[in-house]
């Protein structure tokens, strides 16, 4: 944890499974293309296993979706004090972003279509700046992050910059 | 694109704050024209409806029939799509933001406060022209482009759109900072008349290159990559013109042969002397053309630069909008004293946008006037902080150990001569290990400065109300080592050169986040 001093909430349960599904979505349509293509290569050349590739990349998913996703979804965190919204993550490379109410140009809820199903929201801030001018915070309940856009909406006065 | 004419000052008058005064608390939710369905199908329809079929139906050699019905069936879906995007898509004025819904699968829903709000303005594309039409942007001075656009409305809702938030942009603006002079929707509104003001206003120069600096700085910006493209330019020329080339190349490579034979080593320095010869040339040449008559006035707040040799160019620069002041010294130029300095500016409705040159070629003192000038602290030394000394561990790990395992397979694969390439690794030793030396870092009163680089040396100044987003990051090498990096994001910034503070201990660099973010408000 980079700032130990700021108490981070973790994100929404259903953001693990929105990112399991997703990642298993993604895994599936690999295996089966794969699949597909090495049945049709072993149509020509009769040595080669058409097992072989998808069970790579459903070694790979059982992976990415038994130990990858949970442990990024862990290293998620966020913190809404009332003047700044913090929002922590990254598995190896950590990030730890601030982001003053004061600079918030403008704000997102966002819901895929799986986020939906599992009923969480991403909370998009956009400031004036550039390499980080959009902080995302997934995997809140819509309602909270209503709630930290009207708050932030409250914090606004003056110039931004 | 071409926008319709601006409505006039009295039109605007009149329209807005009867706009204001109609507006409920809370306007129903809107859709755009329905004839925005017809417009983004026909933009789109010519390679989804005709081109894919027509494709495929010709690469597969199936006959016209195919490829109408394929067209007809494409044509179908994507209209429905279409609509169903149109439906989706709701705009709402509220008294505090506009909010704009949107997307069939991935639902977004946008607020833009009204106190952000920098400009309205309409757009009408030949399309939207033919359907009556017009298209709406939202500008909030934020980091993207499409921040809030109404793709497409009628041309009335869109001036009344424009109006009414015109009006209610400066209520909100004026409630929120009662002294508030100049508020920016009137800047950036009429920004024609605030550009006919500040020509008024009187300018002084400030700051001008003469010719001998102007040589001076060509000088240093010798290049040999420029000596490459002249070669190249050479070759390139010389397959079009009928010149003779062969003959005086011959000629030349005899003689070349020649004296090789006798003075090989003294050709070989002539040669590399009529390189340099050129690369300075090239340089200066370079440098008039772009730098030659460089004057830069200050007057009413506002910076103007001119310049250019063939092309002659204005820029101006309003000094508010200036977000960040950037020194660098080239490595040659910095032992000898010379500076130069650009600005990161937000642009406005004249102003220019990015990063400005504002003295390419000046002594401190000069550019810590216009630095002045810009109303931003001066840059201290004494007050800097270095970063933590295992940066200079990390720095040699990040640069070192990569050439070295380059150099040592050439030389035990290719050719023992590799060896010699061992020459350059001490000197990247040494940038990474003066690395820290000039690293530092200091919070001052109103500012933040940061100074980095050892060959190329920046110093930024960037007063606490731009500092945008500050982030904590932290690689795997840096959390073995306990280090972090502090980024600070700013507003109208390249990727590149940014003032980021490198490795910092832990303690250091949360102080540092913490403090910077504790600052802005």
């Amino acid at each position: 944890m980079l700032l130990p001093d700021v108490p981070l909430h973790p994100l929404e349960r259903g953001q693990l499974h929105a990112m399991r599904l997703a990642g298993a979505i993604s895994y599936g349509i690999a295996a089966f293309g794969l699949g597909m293509g090495s049945w049709v290569l072993g149509r020509a050349w009769e040595w080669l296993p058409v097992w072989a590739a998808p069970l790579v990349v459903l070694l790979l998913a059982g992976w990415s979706i038994g130990v990858a996703a949970p442990r990024r979804w862990a290293r998620w965190g966020w913190a809404w004090t009332g003047r700044e919204l913090h929002v922590a993550s990254g598995w190896l490379h950590l990030r730890h972003t601030i982001v003053p109410a004061a600079r918030v140009q403008h704000i997102d809820v966002a819901q895929g279509p799986l986020e939906r199903m599992f009923g969480v929201a991403t909370l998009v801030l956009h400031t004036a700046g550039t390499a980080n001018s959009e902080v995302h915070l997934p995997g809140i309940a819509r309602q909270t992050a209503e709630e930290i856009r009207d708050a932030i909406r409250e914090q606004l006065t003056g110039d931004p910059w | 694109m071409e926008s319709p004419p601006e409505p006039s000052a009295a039109e605007l008058a009149v329209a807005a704050p009867g706009a204001v005064d109609g507006v409920p608390e809370e306007e129903a939710p809107r859709r755009v024209h329905p004839g925005t369905i017809g417009l983004w199908f026909l933009k789109k329809a010519p390679q989804n409806v005709l081109g894919l079929p027509a494709i495929i139906g010709v690469s597969s050699g199936r006959g016209l029939r195919w490829i109408l019905l394929a067209a007809a069936v494409i044509g179908a879906a994507m209209l429905v799509w279409t609509w169903l995007g149109w439906r989706r898509f709701t705009y709402a004025i509220t008294d505090r933001e506009v909010v704009i819904e949107r997307g069939i699968l991935n639902r977004t829903r946008r607020s833009i406060p009204l106190q952000r709000i920098q400009d309205v303005s309409i757009e009408q594309g030949p399309l939207a022209r033919i359907f009556g039409l017009a298209e709406v942007r939202i500008e909030t001075g934020g980091g993207e482009k499409d921040e809030g656009v109404l793709d497409s409305v009628s041309l009335a809702e869109a001036r009344r759109l424009r109006a009414t938030l015109r009006g209610m942009a400066v209520q909100a603006e004026a409630a929120a900072t009662p002294s508030a002079a100049a508020t920016p929707m009137a800047e950036s509104g009429e920004g024609a008349g605030d550009f006919v003001v500040s020509e008024a206003a009187p300018m002084r120069v400030v700051f001008t290159m003469s010719p001998a600096r102007i040589l001076l700085l060509g000088a240093f910006s010798f290049s040999l990559v420029w000596i490459a493209a002249l070669f190249g330019m050479f070759q390139f020329v010389d397959q079009f013109i009928d010149f003779g080339w062969d003959q005086v190349r011959d000629w030349a490579t005899t003689a070349e042969d020649q004296v090789r034979a006798r003075f090989s080593l003294t050709a070989a320095l002539a040669l590399a002397g009529f390189a340099v010869l050129l690369g300075v040339v090239s340089g200066i040449v370079r440098t008039a053309l772009r730098e030659w008559g460089f004057t830069l006035r200050f007057g009413g707040g506002r910076f103007r630069r001119t310049r250019g040799l063939l092309t002659r160019t204005e820029v101006v620069v309003a000094a508010r909008r200036v977000q960040l002041a950037l020194t660098q010294r080239g490595p040659l130029r910095g032992l000898l004293g010379w500076n130069s300095l650009s600005f990161q500016t937000l642009g406005g409705s004249n102003d220019a946008n990015g990063r400005q040159v504002m003295a390419p070629l000046a002594r401190p003192h000069e550019t810590a006037a216009i630095v002045n000038l810009a109303g931003i602290p001066p840059f201290e030394r004494l007050p800097l902080r270095p970063v933590a000394a295992r940066h200079i561990l990390r720095s040699l790990l990040h640069s070192v150990p990569l050439p070295l395992i380059a150099i040592l397979a050439a030389a035990l694969f290719f050719s023992p001569l590799a060896w010699l390439a061992l020459l350059i690794v001490p000197p990247i030793a040494l940038t990474a290990i003066l690395q820290r030396r000039f690293h530092r870092y200091a919070t001052r009163e109103t500012s933040y400065q940061v100074m980095r680089g050892v060959i190329q040396q920046r110093d930024w100044i960037v007063p606490y109300e731009n500092v945008q987003v500050v982030s904590l990051e932290a690689g795997w090498l840096q959390r073995l080592l306990g280090l972090a990096t502090v980024r600070v994001d700013t507003a109208g910034a390249g990727v590149v050169a940014t003032p980021d503070v490198v490795d910092l201990t832990l303690e250091d660099a949360r102080s540092l986040a913490t403090g910077l973010a504790a600052r802005i408000d």
